[in-house]
């Protein structure tokens, strides 16, 4: 990934180390090899178990449907039915298609409402095929067309491909249509009772596993506002999100960064403010978010809020042990050499658990993340949360899945860059000491390792003391007198 | 233990160098340490760690502080630094009373301390920083010292770039460039591997002789103690307290080599005694079962 090849392509990674050796290192080439497959995995199982329809698929999912007169459920082209009950249903169906024939020679009619219903079962593999577009799925006209070229031969259904026992049951049904009237016309419409396909279908995984590519297709839709017009893009949406964790995240810092660093620092303050938060962290966040509605009303401000009950407590005795952590000799060396108090804190405390705390936020961050989908459940749901929420309540699991991996990815991403950036402002830092940074990497972060340099290196030290006065007088130092 | 009876007494002091102690003697007093006492309270008890200290400092004197382990060396010298505060007596510098740190008194740690962040150059100059002073002045001095430490390549490299024995130059420039009037060193050479050590002896001394600075030394390495040392403070464990304070008759300027002069030999084996007496040697009184049938005696 980001790791640097620099030093260990220098030495050759010999073919003869094992790739299993107890806490050996793998070598730049094979580390990286691994890191990919360790996303490709992932993705690999879940292709394997998407389109290979011997491993699970324990559902069917139908292509063409049919109404059943006894039962109250109803299946449409699309649905899934499980692997069990799919022969019942076609046995059924078939069933149903004989007592309609008797009744058919019996004599008896339908209305021919009823009929145009029976005959819209053509529909979805009309559109599946390309055949009728979305809008014309109530076109009775075109449907009429559609059974005519079935029966006929002069349209083929590729997608799916008719049984033969369908291919019958459309011949017989033309037979009545056309005797009837061989082109459409709603006032000679037949109305003796009509058969019904014998439910297709596919093997297929329950909805709740969509298969990778519909959920690729289905993001990029998202991102183009394809699906939806009238709700917001996955673009604002994103912004939304992004707005509420960093919001929360900065407010937490804000007042979590000085408190931890005080409590780390002086006594007082530990024991002033950390038991309550100790305590306060234990209750969860989600448990405050009526109070936080209640107390913040509108839009967004409960759900930063939340974001911020739920890192703050964290943070500040995550933040206090990271400065107690500090090594105290450099805190003893530093009052040796003259340090005062709040020197102490502004010289040796911040600049030293620097890279530490750094590395905390990061983390602290990572929370923040976790708690954006609950913080955009409260109050008016909002964000990449209610498309998961409103989607999946509708079982588009297809719509969910790219929001759930966009959260993943925003979070992976900027903890990456975050790291990266670690290794930039503080090479000193354990862990980075070895790298060298590219020189890309050092162009763009100049500002801030700038920032870094002038806090170490330009500000005043002290300005309550008369800054340059004379140097004690250098007599008692005679440099000149040393043997090389 | 017929060498032993060859030896000179310690005591015996050639002209010149009893020259050198009389007039050690004539100097001001830096650090005056009066009947100082420490003791820590536990709830098991109360321990003392040090009791009734009474010795003198002179101006540009080279002491070391040697004892067993647990002898309060380092209790003393962190009092003497200003990071504990004594129980009982006083510490005056230049006759004046001191409490708590200060930049008069420079402190070299075992654990070099230097400030990871900060690169050679920025740790030279925290002392002054402290103090306010800022600009070019304070840069080039602390070149000055950067250079006398034999370290002007790595002005601007990080500690972690350095080894054991260039970090503790830099401490060294570090607690000297507050241009302090006494250089506590709490075992500063004791990370060091034998080859480093002797070589950061030698260097020691040699910023001692070229510099207005008294030293007061922490070692537990007789060898060290005597190498470098006017004159030997040796502790006693439980309570911590003088034994003796002995002054070293090995002529200066001091080399390696002179680690086989009778009178170096006499004082190290003096020290030993005081160090580690006749009665706690052998095995610490453990009972060893013979456990190898081979025939072959090692002794």
């Amino acid at each position: 990934m980001l790791s640097r090849t620099g030093k260990s392509s220098k030495k050759p990674t010999s073919a003869r180390t094992p790739w299993f050796a107890v806490r050996r290192d793998l070598g730049a080439q094979r580390s990286s090899l691994l890191t990919t497959f360790s996303f490709l995995l992932p993705v690999a199982i879940w292709c394997l178990v998407s389109y290979c329809p011997f491993i699970w698929h324990p559902d069917v999912q139908l292509q063409i449907a049919a109404n059943r007169e006894d039962v109250n459920t109803t299946f449409t082209a699309g649905d899934r039915v499980s692997r069990d009950y799919f022969p019942e249903f076609q046995e059924a169906v078939r069933t149903q298609n004989v007592s309609i024939r008797e009744r058919r020679a019996g004599g008896e009619t339908f209305s021919s409402r009823a009929n145009k219903k029976l005959l819209r079962q053509v529909v979805p593999i009309a559109i599946a095929n390309g055949w009728l577009t979305e809008d014309q799925a109530t076109d009775d006209e075109a449907i009429y067309g559609i059974w005519r070229d079935l029966a006929t031969g002069e349209k083929v259904s590729t997608r799916p491909e008719l049984t033969d026992e369908n291919l019958a049951i459309a011949r017989e049904n033309w037979e009545i249509m056309s005797a009837a009237s061989p082109t459409y016309d709603s006032d000679q419409y037949p109305t003796q009772p009509f058969a019904q396909m014998i439910p297709q279908g596919a093997p297929s995984n329950p909805d709740y596993l969509p298969p990778p590519h519909e959920v690729v297709v289905m993001g990029i839709k998202e991102f183009q506002r394809e699906v939806d017009e009238n709700q917001p893009s996955m673009t604002d949406r994103l912004a939304h999100s992004v707005k509420i964790v960093f919001g929360g995240f900065l407010i937490s810092c804000l007042i979590g960064l000085p408190l931890g660093v005080l409590c780390g620092t002086y006594q007082f303050f530990s024991k002033l403010f950390e038991p309550f938060v100790d305590f306060f962290r234990y209750m969860p966040a989600p448990a405050f978010s009526t109070l936080l509605v209640a107390l913040f009303a509108a839009n967004d401000a409960p759900k930063v809020a939340l974001v911020v009950v739920g890192t703050l407590f964290q943070m500040v005795l995550v933040i206090a042990k990271t400065t107690r952590l500090l090594d105290v000799s450099l805190l003893e060396a530093a009052q040796t050499l003259g340090a005062k108090q709040r020197q102490l804190v502004t010289k040796v405390v911040i600049p030293g658990i620097m890279p530490n705390l750094y590395n905390d936020l990061r983390i602290l961050l990572g929370w923040a993340w976790t708690w954006l989908v609950i913080a955009e459940l409260i109050g008016v749901k909002s964000g990449l949360t209610e498309l998961i929420e409103t989607q999946g309540r509708w079982r588009n699991f297809d719509r969910v899945f790219p929001v759930i991996i966009l959260i993943g990815m925003m979070g992976f991403f900027t903890d990456q860059v975050l790291a990266w950036l670690h290794r930039i402002l503080f090479p000193y830092a354990e862990g980075n000491q070895n790298r060298k940074p590219s020189i890309v990497g050092r162009a763009i972060t100049w500002f801030p390792r700038w920032l870094v340099a002038a806090a170490n290196d330009r500000l005043p030290p002290d300005l309550s003391r008369p800054r340059n006065h004379a140097p004690e007088p250098a007599d008692n130092i005679s440099l000149d007198k040393i043997p090389s | 233990m017929t060498a032993v009876a060859t030896l000179p007494d310690y005591r015996e002091q050639s002209p010149a160098v009893a020259e050198r102690f009389r007039k050690l003697k004539q100097r001001p007093v830096v650090l005056s340490v009066r009947g100082l006492g420490k003791t820590f309270g536990s709830t098991e008890g109360t321990v003392t760690a040090l009791q009734g200290l009474d010795f003198d400092v002179y101006r540009r004197e080279f002491m070391c502080v040697i004892g067993q382990s647990g002898c309060g060396k380092s209790t003393l010298i962190r009092i003497l630094s200003g990071l504990e505060q004594p129980t009982s007596g006083e510490l005056l510098l230049d006759g004046k009373v001191v409490h708590g740190p200060g930049p008069d008194r420079g402190m070299v740690f075992q654990s070099y301390t230097l400030f990871p962040w900060l690169t050679v150059k920025q740790n030279v100059m925290f002392g002054p920083k402290m103090a306010g002073r800022t600009g070019t002045a304070v840069e080039q001095e602390a070149r000055q010292w950067i250079e006398m430490v034999g370290l002007s390549d790595f002005e601007n490299s990080y500690p972690f770039q350095l080894s054991g024995g260039m970090k503790q130059r830099v401490a060294i420039a570090r607690a000297l460039a507050n241009q302090p009037r006494i250089l506590l060193m709490d075992e500063p050479f004791g990370a060091l591997d034998a080859q480093t050590r002797a070589q950061m002896q030698e260097y020691l001394l040699q910023i001692w002789k070229n510099i207005d600075i008294t030293i007061l030394f922490i070692t537990h390495d007789l060898d060290e103690a005597v190498f470098l040392a006017d004159r030997i403070l040796v502790l006693k464990a439980k309570p911590g307290r003088i034994d003796e304070i002995i002054e070293v008759p090995v002529p200066r300027p001091r080399s390696l080599d002179q680690a086989i002069d009778p009178e170096y030999l006499a004082t190290k084996h003096r020290i030993n005694e005081l160090i580690h007496p006749r009665e706690q040697r052998g095995g610490g009184g453990v009972e060893i079962p013979r456990m190898t049938m081979a025939g072959d005696e090692v002794e």
